[in-house]
């Protein structure tokens, strides 16, 4: 076990250690062992999948997944409304629209960010994945069009896309 | 009282959307734009529900708490989505517009 992997055992022992924390509050003796021995098993089990799977993965806390959080709220706001508009307008006919996007420019790594980013925002449902595209089904054919225009794509890439 | 107030707007409106929603799951016409309808309740109802019960409690264990169950909820309710979606794609149901088509060639 060289010095990376044990870094990242200990962010991640950190970052459970203090969520444990979080959700329980409590600090007597045998609670407090008890949260311990959860952590310690929980990352044991983490080291060996990523020894099973090369594929060592940091939790995703830093200011940039913070922004890209905040960025996705804002673009989640901004399509309910589309979407509430459409379920409440009266004789608005719907034209949904299916395309297959490219995912060769996003790492591996951050794919299921990038489906489920896309399925997170209303009015577009990334309904398959595969090692070359994802097929999204979208209420209106302009959705598409802005997934195309790749302004998440881009965000997942630069922002996220650093750490793979 | 003012964070009351921003609350109880929050609470209206989250419970708006998830109306929103439920409605638009009996109107809209087919299986994949029903998932659209039902993805405002998960995304957008969720949020402002919570946002609203956020600023309720004292900000203390119970706040963070609230903030826990909203992060994972909207990581799993995508994932939730997608797996009803790809299986009924794999399944062979039709989106509106291949039905349509089919309607039109079939007529």
């Amino acid at each position: 076990m060289n010095t990376k992997t044990l870094s990242h055992l200990a962010i991640w022992t950190l970052t459970l250690a203090v969520f444990w924390l979080l959700l329980s509050g409590f600090f007597k003796p045998l609670l407090l062992g008890f949260g311990l021995f959860s952590v310690l098993l929980v990352v044991f089990l983490l080291q060996r999948m990523d020894s099973f799977d090369q594929q060592p993965e940091q939790p995703a806390l830093g200011i940039p997944s913070l922004r890209y959080a905040i960025w996705l709220v804002g673009q989640v706001l901004l399509s309910s409304v589309k979407v509430a508009k459409l379920v409440w307008s009266r004789n608005k006919a719907l034209s949904p629209a299916v395309a297959k996007l490219p995912l060769t420019d996003i790492p591996d790594n951050n794919r299921v960010r990038y489906a489920n980013s896309i399925t997170l925002t209303p009015g577009t449902l990334s309904i398959d994945i595969d090692d070359q595209h994802v097929t999204v089904h979208a209420l209106e054919q302009e959705s598409i069009e802005e997934l195309q225009a790749g302004d998440m794509a881009n965000k997942i890439a630069t922002v996220l896309g650093g750490k793979s | 009282m003012i964070l009351e107030t921003i609350s109880n707007i929050l609470l209206i409106v989250g419970a708006f959307f998830a109306l929103t929603g439920a409605y638009g799951l009996f109107k809209f016409p087919d299986f994949f734009t029903r998932v659209h309808a039902a993805s405002v309740t998960d995304s957008i109802a969720t949020i402002l529900l919570f946002l609203g019960l956020i600023l309720r409690t004292d900000f203390d264990l119970v706040a963070v708490k609230l903030v826990f169950v909203l992060v994972f909820v909207l990581l799993t309710s995508p994932t939730a989505s997608h797996a009803l979606a790809k299986s009924a794609r794999h399944g062979g149901v039709a989106t509106l517009a291949e039905s349509n088509n089919k309607d039109n060639t079939d007529g």
